[in-house]
């Protein structure tokens, strides 16, 4: 009888209860569905640039126009100061290449349940494979941009000597990590809910403008006033894009302690997304 | 019989109907509070209390399955009696509201074709993307490649984006990579078989030789009963979320006929107040009777059917109808429609018959509905699927052993000559 019994538990491999195990991520499903994954990015990146003109140019472009924008209205009519002497090029383009990135992953990661409800109804697989495969394409992209921020950087460099880069340099895939579990972990939460109440999509991508305007994208840090200071500093972003700022140039604000404080931000709202997620990722598909 | 390869024990699943809006968030908040034990300090079973609402509804209440290795379990059930939802459940699309699912080896759920398709990718693209999504990796879809493009016949195609395809060669290359992929555990809904009808052949053709290769576990829904029959080891027959017979094909279908309100052949109805119809027809009798002529008592293709019916005429002293029969297929296809003539009927009792001639009907599993319509075609009263039966092959004809084509067979002269010798 005990045989029988030991026998019974080795032959089952797999379980599914009414009730998932909260302590469960499947990451061993994860790590087997890693092709997939790599095909969804592939899927993204391909479709995205098919029977286009310049295909994948625009990743340049975006960025590109959009910090000419910001050029234009912020620093020439507005007159907003930079709080530094960097060309203002230089200034606005990391701004803009991090924001970009946060708020395509969170809006990615936000409609996950939404944007593949035909597919989720008939294939199951980790859903997790699809926000992931969803920041990996977003990163590859930033990557590009990154490259292209090199190229100007080098520019001035090479021309005008009037930038110079930091060891904080260093840091600079730790910051993309950062953003992107800041925008994995929300974009997680938020499509738990997402997929039940719809108006909370417009909500979030409201929240989502105005958070832009307490991120120092077309600013900078240095002109928040004193009391407010402590605030802002807590938006993970805020050091994330100062450091980036910094690290190509020698007198950017001191933003160490800053990053400490965000990892432990992003780190909590990430987890709290994963479990969240993982918890209701089945059960979602009832109301969708 | 093989070893067990799936158990699925006391499963149900409970839907709230109904639209999401504030009252739900209201639910949601009252359920958190409620559920959570944390709150409380009391460790309450976390079960839904259903009754309490009345839009609560049980998609399927306590299900027990055993499937073995080799099993090829057909699903039967009218529509809305739980059987997709079963299958999504074992396939862990949805999860149940209670109970457990244990099992072995990896699940292929093909319940649509072409899950998951791009647009704007071409269809090589889309070979390896729809194969990875149901769970094939690339060095599997690299050698089912050729195969899969073969099945579909549309190589000429294959770096166009999908788009651009015909439906038709859309579905084709849908299909051929959902069946082309193996697994250890296959859930297949008929609705997979798609496109013209010389590639629906095509394609319950390669369900049944996936269903027949040695030791494959399949299940399988579906609403035609020769099918089931044909392929199916076991079959399993729900009724309002529950199983209502489980085991021996033959005696599942037939249970089921018998029991749903499709009543087989033969419905008959005493009293004016049960019968089912309106304030202007009811239905006294319908019935088919077949002409077995000195053969054995089954329906053949060469058995004539003669459909009768009785009525009671209660509406307007003296009305002007006619009756139409419509017969369909079981997948729901009209196979035909006719219609008597136009009659004066009197409140009372009225009757008349109609007959399906011998060699007419092609194999297979078909129903009757009836259509009471006055002379300028309102529709009075619509007798939906109140006759059920099945044609059996009248004989394997020459050498030829497979399903004929089509839903009539009438045995029409073809002639064939020798024109010229070379």
């Amino acid at each position: 009888m005990q045989n029988l019994y030991d026998e019974n538990l080795r032959w089952w491999k797999w379980e599914i209860k009414s009730k998932p195990s909260i302590f469960s991520l499947g990451l061993r499903e994860i790590y087997y569905n890693r092709g997939l994954i790599l095909r969804l990015v592939r899927r993204d990146l391909l479709a995205s640039y098919y029977q286009t003109l310049i295909g994948p140019f625009w990743i340049f472009l975006q960025p590109l126009l959009t910090t000419l924008v910001y050029i234009i209205i912020f620093d020439k009519f507005a007159k907003i100061r930079t709080g530094s002497d960097i060309p203002p090029l230089l200034f606005y383009l990391p701004g803009s290449i991090i924001w970009a990135f946060f708020s395509d992953c969170l809006s990615g990661t936000m409609f996950t349940f939404i944007a593949n409800a035909h597919i989720f109804s008939k294939v199951y697989f980790p859903r997790l494979v699809v926000p992931l495969s969803n920041t990996i394409t977003q990163a590859i992209r930033l990557s590009i941009q990154c490259l292209l921020f090199l190229v100007i950087y080098l520019y001035y460099y090479l021309r005008y000597h009037n930038v110079d880069p930091a060891p904080i340099l260093l840091l600079l895939p730790y910051l993309v990590i950062l953003t992107a579990g800041f925008a994995l972990g929300t974009g997680l939460i938020a499509s738990v809910f997402v997929a039940k109440y719809r108006d909370l999509e417009t909500f979030i991508q409201f929240l989502l403008r105005l958070f832009m305007f307490a991120t120092p994208v077309v600013y900078s840090s240095s002109i928040v006033p004193e009391e407010y200071r402590a605030i802002f500093w807590l938006n993970p972003l805020t050091p994330i894009i100062e450091t980036f700022r910094s690290a190509f140039l020698t007198n950017g604000p001191e933003t160490f302690y800053y990053l400490k404080i965000a990892s432990v931000e992003v780190f909590v709202i990430f987890i709290i997304g994963l479990f969240l997620f993982k918890r209701r990722e089945v059960k979602v598909m009832d109301i969708i | 019989m093989g070893k067990l390869i799936l158990k699925a024990e006391n499963i149900s699943k409970h839907y709230r109907l109904g639209r999401v809006g504030s009252t739900t968030l209201k639910q949601d908040i009252y359920d958190f509070f409620r559920k959570n034990s944390f709150f409380k300090g009391s460790n309450k079973q976390q079960v839904p209390e259903a009754v309490d609402y009345p839009n609560d509804i049980w998609a399927l209440k306590d299900i027990n399955l055993d499937v073995c290795e080799g099993d090829v379990l057909g699903f039967v059930g009218k529509n809305g009696s739980g059987k997709s939802t079963l299958l999504k459940i074992l396939s862990r699309i949805c999860i149940p509201t209670t109970g457990t699912i244990k099992g072995r080896g990896r699940i292929a759920s093909l319940l649509e074709v072409g899950t998951g398709f791009h647009a704007e990718l071409t269809g090589r693209e889309n070979i390896y993307l729809n194969g990875q999504i149901l769970g094939l990796n690339t060095r599997q879809i690299n050698e089912r490649f050729d195969k899969i493009v073969d099945f579909s016949g549309i190589e000429k195609f294959l770096d166009t984006p999908v788009k651009r395809y015909s439906s038709g060669m859309y579905v084709r290359l849908a299909f051929s990579v959902a069946a082309h992929m193996e697994a250890d555990i296959m859930m297949i809904d008929e609705v997979l078989a798609v496109g013209d009808s010389e590639f629906q052949m095509k394609c319950l053709a390669k369900m049944k030789e996936i269903a027949k290769t040695e030791g494959k576990t399949v299940l399988f829904v579906s609403h035609n009963m020769q099918t089931i029959r044909n392929l199916c080891n076991k079959a399993l027959y729900l009724d309002k979320g529950r199983i209502s017979d489980l085991g021996n094909p033959d005696k599942v279908i037939f249970n089921y006929l018998k029991k749903e309100q499709v009543e087989y052949l033969f419905q008959e109805y005493d009293d004016i107040q049960d019968a089912p119809g309106n304030n202007i027809i009811r239905i006294k009798r319908a019935e088919i009777v077949p002409d077995y002529g000195n053969g054995p008592k089954k329906i053949r293709t060469d058995t004539a059917l003669t459909i009768q019916f009785e009525f009671w005429y209660t509406g307007l002293p003296e009305i002007d109808m006619a009756v139409s029969i419509l017969v369909f297929s079981f997948a729901g296809e009209c196979v035909f429609d006719t219609r008597s003539a136009f009659t004066k009927i009197r409140q009372g009792i009225a009757m008349g018959e109609c007959t399906i001639p011998a060699n007419f009907l092609n194999d297979g599993s078909y129903y009757i509905s009836m259509a009471f319509v006055r002379s300028d075609n309102t529709l009075l009263y619509e007798f939906d699927i109140c006759l059920s039966f099945e044609i059996e092959d009248a004989a394997k004809l020459d050498n030829w052993y497979g399903k004929w084509m089509g839903y009539v067979r009438p045995n029409f002269t073809v002639d064939l000559n020798q024109k010229q010798i070379l």
